[in-house]
C-alpha cells in the first residue's frame, strides 16, 4: 500500500467511523441512563434520514429539511420512550430490552408498509457532495465535514453533561434513579432529554450517512445500528468519549481490513466484531468504560 | 326414456361445469426488502399476461396466489410450503434471486410439484432437479456474454467484483472469469462485497490501485449503484459491466451521472422486440404502467406464459389442466415458445436456451447495445 492510498483510506476510515461515533453517542447516553440497549436507535436513524427525504421531497430546502429530520427523529425517540418504555421503567431490564428489539421492528416495518422498501436516491446539495483532489487523494467534502461536526457535537454534548444543570441530573440519574427522584427531580423529564438528544444525533448520523451513501430504505438502520452498538460497547458503554473512539476504531478496522486484504472484503463485518471481542477479553469494560457501578459519562 | 336421457344430459352438464375449475399457481417473489425492485417489476409484467389471458382451452380458470418472501431464503421456503399445503397451487413460479429459488427447489422437488423461476440464472437452481424449470439463461452463457464483449472491446485486464451473500454473484463471476481467461483476458483481482454494504470506498481504492481496462460487477443494483457512485467520486474512469441483477431505475437514480457508461448483460429490451407478442406485451405495459416494459416483468409474463401453455398441452392430451406431473412434463419439453424475451427451448437440463441482449446507460436512460445469440 503506498502512501497515497494509505492516506485516502484513513480519511475514508475516518468519515466511517464518525457517523458510528455519532449513532454510538446515543446508544451510550441512553444506556447510562436507563442501563437499556435501545436497539431501536438505529431505526430511529434511518427515521431521520426518511424525514429529511420526504421534507426536500415536499420542496423544503435542504438546510430546512435537514433541521425537520432532526427533531422529527426527535419525536419519534420521545415518543418510543414515553410509549414504550416508560410504562416498563420498575419492569425487569429485560422486558424493556425486548421491548426495544420489537418497537426497532415496528419502525423498520411501518416505513416499509408506508413507503415501499425499494431504496429511494438521496440527493444532497452541491456543496455538500463536492470533492477535492490534492495530490492524488480524492478528498469528498463530506469526509472532513463528518468528522469536523462529530467532535463539535461531542464537545456540545460533553459541556451539556457537564456544564449544565440537566447534565448534572443525568449523571446523577446514571448513578441512581431512586434517589434522584428523592431529590425532587422529575426523572421521566430528564429521562425525555435524554431521548431526545440521542434520536437527534441518530439523526444527523443518519442524514450523513444518507449523504455518503445516497440510498436509503427502512432496513438501513440494522446494520449500522448494530456497528453503532457494538463501537459503544468497543468503547465502554456508558462513556460518550468512549462511544466516540469505538466509532472510529471501528471505521478504520472495516476500511483497513478491505484495504489489506480486498480478497476478505466480504467478511468485513466478521473482522469488525472479532476486534471487539478481542478488545472485551482484555478489558471487559471497554476501552474507556469503567466499573459500572461507580462513575459514568 | 325422455326422462332418462334429459337426466343423462343434466349430469352431463353438471359433470361439464364441474370440470370448469380454478386452477392455482403460486407466485413467490421478493415483493419487500432488499431486491424489492425485483419482485414488484416481475409482478408488474405477471399482471400484465394474467390480464391478457387467464382462461385455458377447456374453460378453467387460472388464478395467481401471490406471496411474498421479503427476498429472504428462508422465507421463500416457508412461502412454497404455504402455496402448497394451504393454497393447493399447481405449479409454482418465482423467486428472481437464486439464492431464494435454491431454499425453493428442495421443497417443490418434495412434493413433485412443478417450479418455474423466470429470472434466477445461476445453474445450480436446476442442477439435478427434476421439476424445476427455468424462462432465463444461465450464468455460464451470461457470464461468456459479458467476457466476450469486454475483450471484443479490447479490454483484456479486469477486476471482479463478487458479491459473497448471493449464489447468483459467485457463480456469475466464476463463469465470467472462465470466459475472460480462456479468450486471453487477465483477471488481475477479486474484490467482495456483501449485499447491504453501503460502504465501498476501501474495495474502490483497491480498484484503483489494480488499475484494470474493465470491471466486471456481477452482484445486484443497489451495491453496483454506490459502488459506481464512489468510484466516479473517487476519481476511477475504469468502465463497469454488470448482468442481468443491475438493470434497474434505481441504479440510474441512485448513481446519478456516475452510471453513465455503465453496461450491461439482459434478456430484453424493449428497443429491440420485433414479435407481434412481444410488442403487444410492451404497449400493454405503457398503457398501464407509463415506462417502459422492463426484463424482470417480461421473463415473469414469460414463465406465465410458458405455464398457460404446458397446462392447455395437458388439457389437448386429455390431462386434467393441474395434473402436476403432465404440466412439469410440458413445461420441461417446451420447445420454440414465442415469449416476449425471446424464442424459448428448454434444454434437458430445464435450462432456457435464448438469447442475450446487451445495454448500456446512456443520458440515464438504459439504450439498447446488440444481441448475442447462444
Amino acid at each position: 500500500m503506498d502512501m497515497q492510498i494509505f492516506l485516502q483510506q484513513l480519511v475514508n476510515g475516518a468519515s466511517l467511523g464518525s457517523m458510528y461515533a455519532l449513532i454510538a453517542i446515543g446508544y451510550t447516553m441512553v444506556y447510562g441512563v436507563l442501563r437499556l440497549i435501545n436497539f431501536a436507535h438505529g431505526d430511529i436513524m434511518m427515521v431521520g434520514a426518511y424525514f429529511t427525504f420526504f421534507a426536500k421531497a415536499a420542496g423544503l430546502p435542504f438546510e430546512v429539511a435537514v433541521l425537520i429530520g432532526i427533531i422529527g427523529a426527535a419525536i419519534v425517540g420521545i415518543l418510543t420512550d414515553k410509549i414504550a418504555y416508560k410504562p416498563l421503567r420498575d419492569a425487569p431490564k429485560i422486558s424493556l430490552l425486548i421491548t426495544a428489539i420489537g418497537i426497532s421492528f415496528f419502525l423498520e416495518n411501518l416505513f416499509t408498509v408506508l413507503f415501499g422498501s425499494t431504496p429511494k436516491a438521496f440527493s444532497a446539495p452541491e456543496y455538500l457532495t463536492k470533492i477535492f483532489h490534492i495530490h492524488g487523494i480524492y478528498l469528498p467534502i463530506s469526509v472532513i465535514i463528518i468528522p469536523t461536526v462529530t467532535l463539535l457535537i461531542l464537545a456540545v454534548v460533553l459541556w451539556i453533561l457537564y456544564k449544565t444543570k440537566y447534565g448534572m441530573a443525568i449523571r446523577a440519574l446514571a448513578f441512581d434513579i431512586q434517589t434522584v427522584k428523592l431529590m425532587g427531580i422529575d426523572a421521566d423529564r430528564i429521562i425525555m432529554i435524554v431521548f431526545a438528544i440521542g434520536s437527534a444525533l441518530a439523526a444527523i448520523g443518519g442524514i450523513f450517512y444518507a449523504i455518503s451513501y445516497p440510498s436509503i430504505d427502512p432496513l438501513m438502520g440494522i446494520i449500522v445500528g448494530l456497528k453503532a452498538f457494538a463501537a459503544a460497547v468497543l468503547g465502554g458503554i456508558g462513556s460518550v468519549g468512549g462511544a466516540v473512539v469505538g466509532g472510529f476504531i471501528l471505521g478504520f478496522t472495516e476500511i483497513f481490513v478491505v484495504a489489506m486484504f480486498p480478497e476478505l472484503g466480504g467478511y468485513k463485518d466478521a473482522f469488525a466484531f472479532f476486534f471487539l471481542i478481542l478488545v472485551l477479553l482484555f478489558k471487559p469494560t471497554g476501552i474507556m468504560g469503567q466499573d459500572l457501578e461507580r462513575g459514568r459519562f | 326414456m325422455k326422462k332418462f336421457t334429459s337426466i343423462v344430459a343434466t349430469m352431463a352438464l353438471l359433470g361439464g361445469m364441474a370440470y370448469a375449475k380454478e386452477v392455482k399457481i403460486g407466485v413467490v417473489l421478493p415483493l419487500t426488502g432488499n431486491i424489492a425492485a425485483f419482485g414488484q417489476t416481475s409482478k408488474a409484467g405477471l399482471d400484465i399476461a394474467a390480464a391478457q389471458n387467464n382462461k385455458l382451452s377447456n374453460g378453467d380458470t387460472v388464478k395467481l396466489v401471490v406471496v411474498d418472501d421479503r427476498g429472504d431464503k428462508v422465507e421463500a421456503a416457508t412461502a412454497v410450503k404455504r402455496l402448497l399445503d394451504k393454497d393447493k397451487v399447481s405449479v409454482i413460479l418465482g423467486e428472481v434471486a437464486s439464492s431464494n429459488s435454491m431454499a425453493m427447489a428442495p421443497v417443490a422437488e418434495k412434493a413433485k410439484t412443478p417450479m418455474l423461476t423466470h429470472a434466477s440464472t445461476n445453474p445450480r437452481v436446476t442442477k439435478g432437479k427434476k421439476y424445476v424449470t427455468r424462462a432465463c439463461f444461465i450464468d455460464p452463457f451470461q457470464g461468456a456474454v459479458m467476457a466476450k464483449y469486454a475483450l471484443n472491446q479490447g479490454l483484456k485486464t479486469a477486476v471482479v467484483v463478487t458479491d459473497a451473500k448471493q449464489d447468483y454473484s459467485v457463480g456469475l463471476s466464476k463463469a465470467f472469469k472462465k470466459a475472460y481467461t480462456a479468450g486471453g483476458g487477465k483477471i488481475l483481482k477479486t474484490i467482495l462485497i456483501n449485499s447491504g454494504d453501503k460502504d465501498f470506498n476501501a474495495q474502490v481504492a483497491a480498484l484503483k490501485q489494480a488499475n484494470p481496462a474493465i470491471v466486471a460487477f456481477t452482484g445486484y443494483y443497489p451495491e453496483a449503484a454506490l459502488m459506481l457512485k464512489q468510484a466516479r467520486d473517487m476519481g476511477v474512469k475504469t468502465p463497469f459491466i454488470g448482468a442481468d441483477g443491475t438493470g434497474f431505475p434505481q441504479l440510474v437514480k441512485i448513481a446519478g451521472k456516475a452510471a453513465e457508461g455503465f453496461m450491461y448483460t439482459d434478456h430484453f429490451n424493449e428497443a429491440a422486440v420485433s414479435s407481434p407478442e412481444a410488442k403487444a406485451y410492451v404497449a400493454a405495459y405503457h398503457k398501464k404502467y407509463k415506462k417502459p416494459a422492463d426484463s424482470m416483468g417480461a421473463l415473469a409474463a414469460d414463465g406465465y406464459g410458458m405455464i398457460i401453455q404446458a397446462m392447455n398441452n395437458c388439457i389437448k392430451a386429455g390431462k386434467a389442466s393441474d395434473d402436476k406431473e403432465c404440466i412439469n412434463k410440458n413445461l420441461r419439453n417446451t420447445k420454440g415458445y414465442k415469449g416476449i424475451t425471446g424464442v424459448i427451448t428448454i434444454d434437458k437440463d430445464g435450462n432456457a436456451v435464448k438469447s442475450a441482449v446487451i445495454n448500456e446507460v446512456k443520458d440515464g436512460k438504459f439504450t439498447y447495445k446488440t444481441t448475442v445469440n447462444p
